[in-house]
């Protein structure tokens, strides 16, 4: 045992000191924070008010409503609430082409050169009303979010003209439009929770994908490395002093802490960075309060220990069979079809996943559960999203210390002979063979 | 009388349609230095990988120290330094050695002790903090054989230890083994390198094809190979010597090394005969000798020419 502990030490500490192992723990996680933060800092740093001239060629004279339907429309930066359209409307019946040109003739400059400039012209004749034929000249015509508010503000406002028109009470109007607001919380063994359904739903599937890649990517870690020792020639004075049983262990636990370490730092880092957001916020200069009062999932213990549970199994199976892959082969490149069959197994733990957030109370997902290979990335999604009897989740467990003890032994058995067999690949017969061979 | 080091009984190992190693049977008796001699794909290899316990053999019996354990289960009285040589390329020296030596069960802090006593000793004490890719061929094979005795060994098993070595470090490293001989343990080595074997071994076994072909004490193999012997170094003119050299009269069989020749006289032959006929040609000589036949001139009369051919090849790829 002692050996064994020699074994997962030096892959432990050396897969630590690697820069890779640093890069990703470090620089990963900054890189997802400022993947999401630097696109917001960007799109508040450009919301400013935008200057619309309306040419109103309608018979009506929509063009006052229109103005004061998007006039209403505000955007929020540094914590000041400020309109989001500044508009002229000018009227133009039967001339609407000649006023629209001599408006554009003034579009689509830089605020620096023509601080009177328009940011667009937004035409306005009868077939608006009619059919919703409306067009838009304007320098940030491009923008699809900026035209996407000016589409919902003005489909907003022809409805409610058309239902005017119609002879409908506008205070009629004005409430039959207001949308619902669906509020949801998860409830859990007749408990609410506290989290809002978005919020579980994120969690389970944030979790999900946080256990695919996990053991997919160091799984594969367990694979190279065997390899590198067949390679290294070491395979052979490590095999003359310990089992070839004894190795496998030792690597697959070796890779799976440092993989457990570095899913603990990530942890640790995304709990300390929730857990003082309201000064993160601060430093970004965000406003504080709007960032506090932010919904977050709560992550409950007993998720966390049905996580680490089947990370930790999970990662014994398919590190196991990973190291039976790495053992077959020679290069790194001879790896890849030999893997082909493992990782469709991942594959379809992952759909699995998929299936218990559509429905976590029934069908594929519940039975994915209970399968070994699929259980690992199943079972905490499910837990996390619906509360599992006490009995399926001891069923589960029990399915998978089964399917660890038996892929062990099979992945041992390849291992073994594969180890010391170079040059050409081996058949699946003789694959086969090396797991009969007593 | 105490059990050998390592007995070999009847051993037979088969691959895939050919036989590696046929009904071997040696004993290494503790203490000293043993060769296992033969080209390469005699089965040396093989063989030592079965007394590893990293192949099982077919049929026969290994037994270490006189005990039924295997390999693994004595690995720590155990050193190996395998034929093809690797340690992990991105580990620093003094890492890898620990690491080495924590396999055989030695604890962390003593093996850190041993790991740089070692490297000072081999003249690797500046390396240690380096990473094994760093160093050349040479010092990372004295580093694997620092790491091979870290744990103090009792029976040390070397396959082709001096291969790919320049002379500098084929010293220091054939000191240490005749050191660990001095202190009573035990050492096997394989090397298709007569002249060193005939050096160091105070036993051999010579096999060829996976059959043995000579086993025993090198002074009796020699006294039993019998024959008169002589050592010839040409100064020049050598080309006039063919005449002579190929006379059945006077040589039995010639083994040309081209600036120097063994000769093994033919019965009845008198070495002054010999000399005699050569200074007629005018031969310049700088070396005349009568010795014992060495185990190159052996081996090549019990295993054929075209063995000895493929060993001889071997050395200079060497």
């Amino acid at each position: 045992m002692k050996k064994v502990w020699a074994i997962v030490r030096r892959e432990l500490v050396e897969r630590v000191r690697t820069k890779a192992f640093l890069i990703g723990t470090f620089l990963l996680p900054v890189f997802i924070v400022g993947m999401m933060v630097v696109p917001t800092l960007l799109m508040s740093g450009t919301a400013r008010t935008k200057r619309i001239a309306i040419v109103d060629g309608t018979s009506q004279r929509i063009g006052a409503q229109v103005q004061a339907g998007l006039g209403a429309q505000t955007f929020s930066r540094d914590g000041e609430e400020l309109p989001r359209y500044d508009i002229a409307v000018v009227g133009a019946a039967g001339r609407v082409e000649a006023v629209r040109d001599s408006l554009v003739a003034l579009t689509g400059f830089a605020r620096d050169e023509m601080p009177t400039g328009l940011d667009g012209v937004l035409v306005l004749t009868d077939a608006t009303v009619d059919a919703g034929d409306a067009t838009y000249l304007g320098g940030d015509a491009g923008s699809l979010e900026g035209v996407g508010e000016l589409r919902r503000a003005l489909s907003s406002v022809l409805m409610q003209t058309r239902l005017s028109n119609a002879g409908v009470d506008p205070a009629i109007v004005g409430r039959a439009l207001m949308p619902a607001d669906l509020e949801t919380r998860k409830v859990t063994d007749g408990r609410l929770t506290g989290e809002s359904g978005g919020a579980s739903f994120a969690l389970a599937y944030a979790m999900g994908i946080l256990l695919y890649f996990g053991i997919f990517f160091y799984g594969q870690q367990t694979a190279t490395s065997v390899i590198e020792e067949k390679n290294s020639r070491i395979m052979e004075v490590l095999a003359s002093s310990l089992t070839p049983f004894e190795m496998l262990l030792g690597k697959i636990v070796g890779v799976g802490l440092t993989g457990l370490l570095q899913l603990g730092i990530w942890g640790g880092v995304l709990y300390l960075a929730l857990s003082r957001r309201a000064e993160l916020a601060g430093l970004f200069g965000a406003d504080p309060n709007a960032v506090a009062s932010l919904a977050l999932p709560s992550f409950p213990p007993d998720l966390l220990v049905i996580f680490l549970l089947y990370f930790v199994l999970g990662f014994l199976i398919y590190g196991a069979l990973f190291a039976a892959v790495g053992s077959m082969v020679n290069t790194v490149q001879e790896m890849q079809q030999f893997l082909f069959p493992v990782m469709m197994l991942i594959i379809f733990a992952f759909f699995g996943m998929f299936a218990v957030l559509n429905d976590p109370t029934a069908g594929l997902g519940v039975t994915f559960s209970f399968i070994p290979f699929f259980a690992p990335i199943v079972m905490p999604v499910r837990w996390s999203m619906a509360s599992v009897p006490i009995g399926e989740l001891a069923l589960s467990l029990t399915g998978m210390v089964v399917g660890v003890l038996a892929v062990a032994w099979f992945a041992g058995r390849i291992y073994r002979t594969g180890i010391l067999m170079y040059g050409k690949k081996p058949t699946v017969r003789e694959v086969l063979r090396w797991i009969k061979a007593g | 009388m105490t059990a050998p080091a390592v007995l070999l009984e009847g051993v037979t190992k088969r691959f895939s349609g050919h036989v590696a190693v046929r009904d071997l049977s040696l004993e290494v008796p503790v203490g000293g230095i043993f060769g296992l001699l033969g080209p390469n794909g005699a089965g040396k290899s093989t063989t030592i990988r079965m007394i590893m316990e990293i192949y099982l053999a077919d049929e026969g019996r290994i037994e270490l120290f006189g005990t039924p354990h295997g390999a693994r289960t004595l690995s720590d009285r155990l050193g190996y330094l395998p034929e093809e040589r690797g340690l992990y390329k991105k580990m620093k020296v003094v890492d890898q050695l620990v690491f080495l030596g924590e396999t055989k069960g030695i604890a962390h802090g003593e093996a850190r002790k041993r790991a740089n006593e070692w490297l000072d000793r081999l003249g690797l004490g500046e390396w240690k903090q380096k990473k094994i890719e760093d160093l050349s061929k040479g010092m990372q094979q004295k580093a694997q054989f620092a790491g091979t005795l870290l744990h103090d060994p009792d029976l040390v098993i070397l396959d082709e230890p001096f291969s790919g070595l320049d002379p500098v470090n084929s010293q220091v490293m054939k000191d240490v083994v005749v050191e660990l001989a001095r202190r009573g343990k035990t050492v096997l080595f394989s090397t298709h390198i007569m002249e060193q074997a005939e050096r160091m071994c105070d036993r051999i076994v010579i096999i060829a094809r996976g059959r043995k072909i000579v086993d025993g004490a090198v002074g009796d193999i020699k006294r039993e190979a019998g024959g008169k012997h002589v050592a010839l170094t040409f100064s020049h003119d050598k080309d006039r010597a063919a005449r002579v050299l190929a006379d059945r009269a006077i040589v039995a069989k010639l083994d040309d090394y081209g600036a120097s020749a063994e000769v093994e006289l033919a019965d009845g032959a008198q070495a002054e005969a010999l000399l005699a006929a050569l200074v007629r040609e005018g031969v310049g000589l700088t070396r005349f000798e009568v010795v014992e036949p060495s185990l190159q001139s052996i081996f090549i009369a019990k295993v054929g020419a075209d063995a000895a051919t493929a060993a001889r090849s071997e050395e200079v790829a060497a």
